[in-house]
């Protein structure tokens, strides 16, 4: 019987396989003669190119527009029809009477969604930290059916944010499950996501959920990475649980802790998808996160202003830069520890 | 110091036995040896010892007390680990540390204990360096010094010299054993190396397949093994083993007849079942004799000149392989035909199950 299948996986990989040789036997001439032509670091350049190409349009030139953006002016879409304004878009986003008092400001939305972003992020990031933690601890216990949990913590991860945003939203709204089991169970419902606390709060329990299973993938790994001979020398030497956690485990799994915290930094600054469909950045304005505003700005208000949300998201693109440098040196930091060790 | 006693002791992993009905005593003071091949159990009984595992039947008891069940911080033992299991983040003062601050030991008594395991053997110039900074040599000391200051009543060792290079392990094996001697403690020691073995162990035990297969001091296992494992196991190069028909000889003695032609006489009487028995004879009792005047004559199959002396590889003209390690330097080349001379006082007969016979 395994023969049979050995065979019968032998053959649909060689079918599945025929086009990739036919394809290599193609490429086979033109590419050697490329070679021959251009040498190692033009075949490198050759490869390179598309994706380059890819980049370039994606990304380096929507990022140059966008500078040019925020710093015209007016209603107009295209460039060209559009006021040269220096610095004032950022003038306006930065005149302020008191920075910690929205209202003072002339753009007060703006700093409203500031203040809301580095709440959310403040909270957020503890939270998703804590959360995958203990989850990467747990999973890395002996449990019965450990792969099945591990599934299962991991499986909101693959879920589209619409999705994900859009089931909460029918879990939480007034008539949604949470309020009916609420009722069931003799309580009072609570309109979610009508209370400016309680949506806030929704909004980083939702993305908590969404996210904590990568994160604590990240953990899981790095846990696993920890010798057992270590645990067992802390055991010989009588070592008390709660001693093992803070000065074993946590010091070896900084390395990853470091990286969780950065990476969910980044991605609390640029929360927006799930948050827009759960709440629409309400009640009011109680949700309204940065990328929020951007985008509001720039596409969806009756006013709006593309160079106003190309200035923001400059701003916010270069608190990401910052946060991806310190991403990068603790990279660089923790594969020369590794080294090291 | 401390005497361990294990009675019947079996370990199981699910319906998979690794070891089976182990009773052995290790002696206060002792270096005790366990020595067999991957898989024969080995280490799983240094852990049952070490309290890292619980044994699945039988007991455990150190200097009489039953720690069976008892958790292994309270046995008051300490293990060296095969990856020396140092903590990578801590300097190596921390490591010797660490378990002492467990116990919450006063500072004074944890530094003089640092200070003195460093002097004695020789890290106190890397107390400040963390594990990734130091050679596998030290690192292998710091971990023996992470055992030592727990001033513990039995050291376990887990193959503790299999990490380092070769010009290493010989140097620090003769440490272990200058350590030993000095401490004065109940040493329990696990390799797969034989020759580590034989160097360090007052008793050894040979273990296979989660058995004991035999308890003795190196030169009683390399003298008298009791089985045709052991025999093969203990001792390098490996004992030849050979296929003889056994027959009563002169007045007390016995005729062995080799490969159907060749024969030779041993004092002492033989009984086997069937007149087939398994000679055993050590490549160091085999010698070249003149032309005519051995007990085999052999083709030399290869030639390995080692200096201080030669090992020959040999086949009989019954295709039996047969290994000769001969003293000094010899002139024979591939391709020669030799006669080998038997050391018959050193000879070694084995029974139909692989059991010794004793010759009468």
């Amino acid at each position: 019987m395994a023969d049979v299948r050995n065979g019968i996986a032998t053959r649909a990989g060689a079918i599945i396989l025929a086009p990739v040789g036919w394809l290599a036997n193609v490429f086979d001439a033109p590419l050697r003669m490329l070679q021959r032509r251009t040498g190692s670091n033009g075949m490198a350049v050759f490869f390179l190119a598309p994706n380059m190409l890819v980049f370039g349009i994606f990304v380096l030139f929507p990022l140059v527009i966008n500078i040019l953006y925020s710093m015209t002016g007016g209603g107009a879409l295209f460039l060209g029809d559009r006021t040269f304004v220096g610095a004032d878009q950022y003038g306006r986003l930065f005149s302020c009477g008191s920075y910690l008092d929205p209202k003072s400001c002339t753009e007060d939305l703006f700093w409203i969604a500031v203040w809301n972003t580095l709440a959310f992020v403040v909270l957020q990031v503890a939270m998703m930290v804590a959360v995958a933690l203990v989850t990467a601890l747990v999973l890395n216990r002996e449990l019965r059916a450990r792969s099945f949990w591990r599934a299962v913590f991991f499986f909101p991860v693959l879920l589209s944010p619409v999705v994900v945003g859009l089931i909460w939203r029918w879990i939480l709204q007034r008539q949604g499950l949470l309020n009916l089991m609420v009722f069931e169970a003799g309580g009072t419902p609570v309109n979610w996501l009508v209370e400016r606390n309680w949506a806030f709060a929704a909004t980083i329990m939702v993305s908590v959920w969404a996210h904590v299973g990568f994160y604590a993938l990240i953990l899981l790994a790095g846990l696993q990475a920890i010798p057992k001979d270590l645990y067992e020398a802390a055991e010989m030497d009588g070592t008390r649980p709660m001693r093992v956690f803070w000065r074993i485990t946590l010091p070896l799994l900084a390395p990853n802790l470091l990286v969780v915290l950065v990476l969910t930094l980044i991605r609390a600054v640029q929360i927006f998808d799930e948050v827009y469909v759960l709440t629409g950045g309400g009640p009011g304005t109680s949700t309204l996160f940065l990328t929020q505003y951007i985008y509001e700005v720039g596409f969806a208000s009756m006013l709006r202003n593309p160079g106003l949300a190309s200035a923001a998201s400059i701003l916010m693109g270069a608190v990401l830069v910052v946060l991806t440098l310190i991403q990068l040196s603790i990279a660089r930091r923790n594969e020369q520890r590794g080294k090291m060790r | 110091m401390s005497q361990i006693t294990l009675t019947g002791v079996s370990r199981a992993f699910g319906k998979v036995g690794v070891l089976h009905d182990i009773n052995l005593d290790i002696l206060d003071g002792e270096l005790i040896v366990f020595v067999g091949p991957s898989g024969c159990g080995k280490s799983t009984l240094l852990r049952l010892i070490a309290g890292l595992d619980r044994p699945t039947g039988g007991a455990i008891a150190i200097d009489g007390k039953d720690v069976t069940t008892v958790p292994a911080a309270d046995r008051g033992l300490a293990m060296v680990f095969q990856s020396y299991a140092l903590y990578p983040h801590m300097s190596v003062r921390q490591n010797l540390a660490f378990g002492l601050e467990n116990a919450r030991m006063a500072r004074a008594e944890i530094d003089a204990r640092i200070a003195e395991a460093a002097r004695m053997l020789e890290i106190a110039p890397y107390l400040d360096r963390r594990p990734g900074q130091l050679s596998g040599g030290q690192r292998q000391r710091v971990a023996i010094g992470r055992a030592i200051v727990r001033n513990p009543t039995a050291f376990l060792l887990d193959e503790p010299l299999s990490n380092l290079d070769a010009e290493l392990r010989i140097s620090t094996r003769a440490e272990l054993a200058a350590l030993h001697e000095r401490l004065s403690a109940t040493m329990v020691y696990v390799t797969h190396d034989q020759i580590e073995a034989m160097t360090l162990a007052d008793r050894i035990v040979v273990l296979r397949a989660g058995r004991i297969e035999q308890i003795g001091t190196p030169l009683d296992l390399y003298n008298h093994p009791a089985n045709l494992f052991v025999a093969g196991f203990i001792g390098a190069p490996r004992m030849n083993f050979l296929p003889v028909k056994v027959a009563p000889g002169g007045t007390g003695r016995s005729s062995l007849t080799l490969d159907g032609s060749a024969g030779f006489e041993i004092d002492g009487n033989v009984s086997a079942a069937n007149g087939e028995v398994t000679l055993g004879l050590r490549p160091h009792h085999i010698s070249l004799a003149d032309a005519g005047k051995g007990d085999v004559a052999a083709r030399v199959a290869l030639v390995e000149a080692l200096g201080s002396e030669t090992i020959i590889h040999t086949k009989t003209s019954g295709g039996q392989a047969m290994l000769a390690v001969v003293a000094g330097q010899c002139r024979v080349a591939s391709g020669d035909t030799v006669d080998l001379k038997f050391d018959t006082s050193h000879l070694h007969l084995f029974d139909d199950t692989g059991l010794r016979i004793a010759v009468s």
